[in-house]
Formats: structure tokens, C-alpha cells, sequence
């Protein structure tokens, strides 16, 4: 039981057609009785992460609905070891279909260029990674900026900065 | 070609490799093959047609339209099409290339120079100078001398802090979050939102790169010599 509480814990997703015969043959279930337990304990996690309940508390509230103590028991040690990441992950989730992900830049030193020689003008560029939801590829965006426009960018991102360590 | 500088390399140019090996100057070793017929062309150019043709060319170099005024001159001065194509791009050629140079490095006196051996005639050298080195400077804005092969920059930056307190899968989040909106110079927009990790990450890079061009402006890799 503790076992495929913690497979269901680490499952990004939902178990593939090839998953779901493994854990049948491992555990020796039928097909039907496979997905009931699988979404009895899906169920149970969803609940204590909505709740963010404690591990001592979901093992009371389990036996106060008759499952087995040792089942309860079991729930309740992999919810110690893998729930506080868990509830994180869910934390982090987000709603809009476009994340930053990535980071990555360069600062150049320009020297000419055709409409002017003899330049010696650093300017900077900011490659963003933005996952969509969608495609799952990463959607890189170039941004060039010049020193001035770089330290402009730069108070603005202090003015959230303030703005984010006013909340707490 | 032997010309009749005994010195060669002799005279020291300011203007670098661009008159290495007894060249021609600014305009560099070939000269572009409009601005050598101008060159001819202009001799028999009178003054005043002279002077409307630079205004045009100067026009051009800002950006502005100038199709009414070469149609203009086209029927007052006694020009063909042909003559006052190559007029026009050569000096249109001469005054870009010329201010492509920093004002820095580039002296008048070497401008000067340099079109004497293109035979134009004094009284058009004298133009030719107040415009790349005079008030009649064209500016910058809107002009054809600005750089376009630029990456985007950030036209436009709006930003949100929010604080998720409830979500379907939390009962209490407390969340915080930003979303960012960056319309950039090529018109495309892009809306994303930043996880808190994230955009510590993002602040620390920006503050980094910002110091790197700190030094690289002070350090001596920007004492190259001109």
C-alpha cells in the first residue's frame, strides 16, 4: 500500500497504458480494481494537500473512516516523506499558459556596424525561455538593450522586488 | 595608377585602414563607382542646381520624401534622368560613408583632401564639408543613418504581483506570483508569468550583466586607438 502511495506522490502525471499493466501484474489486481485503488488514493493525497494536513492528522482522519491501521499507517508515513513537496508543487502551479523558464544572456561590445564605425557600445542580450502549456516547446525571446536601457529594466524589477518584500 | 605623392604610406591618417597603401581615403580603397561619375558628372553642374541636388541628398539621408523636389529639379535644370540618378546617389553615397565616421577621429581637413583628389571642384568641397562637419549635420532621428539590424528592445514593460490565496488544488496558497508583459520594438508581445525563484534569478543577472558593462566601460579594452 505504501508503495503505491508514493508511486501515486511522484507521478507527474497519469500512469500510461504500459504502467498500469505493470503495477496490475505487480500487485496482482484486476484492471477494474486498479483504477479504484488509484483514484481512492489520488483522492486521499488531493484532500490532504488541499488541506494541508499533517501527517499525524491524516492518519486520525483515515482511521475515523474505518480504513485499516495499517493502511493508514502506511498513508500516513509516505505523506511524511514525500507531502511538504508536494503541497510545494502544487504552490508553484500555474494558471497561465506561459512561464519563464529559462535565462540565458550575452553582453556584446559592438564596434560598427553599417550606419556608423567606430562604435565601442556594449549592449546586452537577454534570451528568455517561455514553456507553452501547449506545445511544450520553449518559445526563446531575444531582447537587445543598451546600457541605459538595461539599468532602466533593472529599477523596474527593483520596484517588484519592493513590492514582494512589502508582502511579507 | 601612380599619383604624384612621392611618399606613399606618407601621410598619417586618422581614419585607419581605410587609407592604407596610398588609397583613396575615407571612401576607402575602391571608390564606389557612382560617386567617381558624380565626381566628373558635378563639373558641369552649376551652382545652384548644385546646391538643390545636396539639399535633396540631405533630405534623403534624413528619411524625408523627396520625390516632388528631384521631379523638381528634373524639369528646371537641363538634366536627364541618367545624369541626375548618378548626381544624386553619388553624393548620396559621399555624405553617408562620410558620416558614418565619428566627428572624433575624422578630421575636416582630411574630408577636404580626399574629395580635391576626386577633382570636385573647390566651391562644392566647401558644401560637401558644412554638411558632414557643419550645423547642417543631419540628425539622427528618423533618418536613414540610424542602426535597423537591431534585436528587439523593450518598447513597453508592465508587470503584476499577485498573491494567490485560494486555487483548486490549495485551500490556502498564499501565493505569490508575477506576471510580466513585454511588448518589444518588433511589435510582438509576449505575457508570461514569473515564478518568485525566477525572477530572483532574472534580478540577479540583469544586476550582473550591469556591472560586467560597468567594468568593460572603464577597462582599457575601450582606450583602443582610433
Amino acid at each position: 500500500m505504501s508503495e503505491l502511495t508514493i508511486f501515486v506522490l511522484q507521478a507527474e502525471s497519469t500512469f500510461s497504458e504500459e504502467e498500469e499493466e505493470k503495477l496490475q501484474i505487480a500487485f496482482s489486481l484486476e484492471k477494474q480494481d486498479l483504477h479504484l485503488v488509484l483514484e481512492a488514493i489520488s483522492f486521499i493525497l488531493e484532500q490532504a494537500v488541499y488541506h494541508n494536513l499533517k501527517p499525524a492528522s491524516l492518519q486520525q482522519q483515515l482511521q475515523n473512516i474505518h480504513l485499516d491501521e495499517d493502511k493508514a499507517e502506511a498513508f500516513a508515513s509516505a505523506w511524511a516523506a514525500a507531502g511538504q513537496d508536494t503541497i510545494e508543487k502544487f504552490r508553484q502551479r500555474v494558471l497561465t499558459p506561459q512561464k519563464l523558464e529559462t535565462i540565458g544572456w550575452q553582453l556584446n561590445l559592438q564596434m560598427a556596424e553599417s550606419m556608423q564605425a567606430k562604435l565601442k557600445s556594449p549592449q546586452a542580450v537577454l534570451e528568455l525561455g517561455v514553456s507553452n502549456e501547449d506545445s511544450k516547446n520553449l518559445k526563446k525571446v531575444f531582447v537587445e538593450f543598451s546600457h541605459q536601457e538595461l539599468f532602466d529594466f533593472y529599477n523596474k524589477l527593483e520596484t517588484i522586488q519592493a513590492q514582494l518584500d512589502s508582502l511579507t | 595608377m601612380t599619383r604624384g605623392r612621392g611618399r606613399g604610406h606618407g601621410r598619417h591618417r586618422d581614419t585607419g585602414g581605410e587609407g592604407g597603401g596610398g588609397g583613396r581615403g575615407f571612401l576607402g580603397p575602391r571608390v564606389p563607382v557612382e560617386v567617381e561619375a558624380m565626381a566628373r558628372g558635378v563639373q558641369d553642374v552649376g551652382k545652384e542646381v548644385f546646391r538643390r541636388l545636396l539639399k535633396v541628398t540631405v533630405n534623403a539621408l534624413e528619411g524625408k520624401d523627396c520625390k516632388e523636389s528631384v521631379k523638381l529639379i528634373a524639369e528646371s535644370a537641363n538634366l536627364s534622368e541618367e545624369q541626375l540618378a548618378f548626381l544624386i546617389s553619388g553624393m548620396y553615397t559621399l555624405l553617408q560613408e562620410a558620416l558614418r565616421l565619428p566627428l572624433s577621429t575624422f578630421k575636416q581637413e582630411v574630408f577636404k583632401e580626399d574629395l580635391k583628389e576626386l577633382r570636385i571642384p573647390e566651391d562644392f568641397i566647401v558644401d560637401f564639408s558644412s554638411v558632414v562637419f557643419g550645423n547642417r549635420r543631419p540628425t539622427s532621428e528618423g533618418s536613414a543613418l540610424i542602426q535597423k539590424s537591431r534585436l528587439p528592445s523593450i518598447q513597453d514593460f508592465k508587470w503584476r504581483v499577485d498573491v494567490a490565496i485560494s486555487t483548486s488544488s490549495l485551500a490556502r496558497a498564499l501565493q505569490p506570483s508575477i506576471l510580466m508583459m513585454m511588448k518589444l520594438s518588433d511589435g510582438t508581445a509576449h505575457r508570461f508569468e514569473v515564478p518568485v525563484a525566477k525572477f530572483q534569478e532574472l534580478r540577479y543577472n540583469v544586476a550582473l550583466i550591469l556591472k560586467e558593462m560597468n567594468d568593460l566601460e572603464k577597462r582599457s579594452v575601450l582606450k583602443i586607438q582610433d
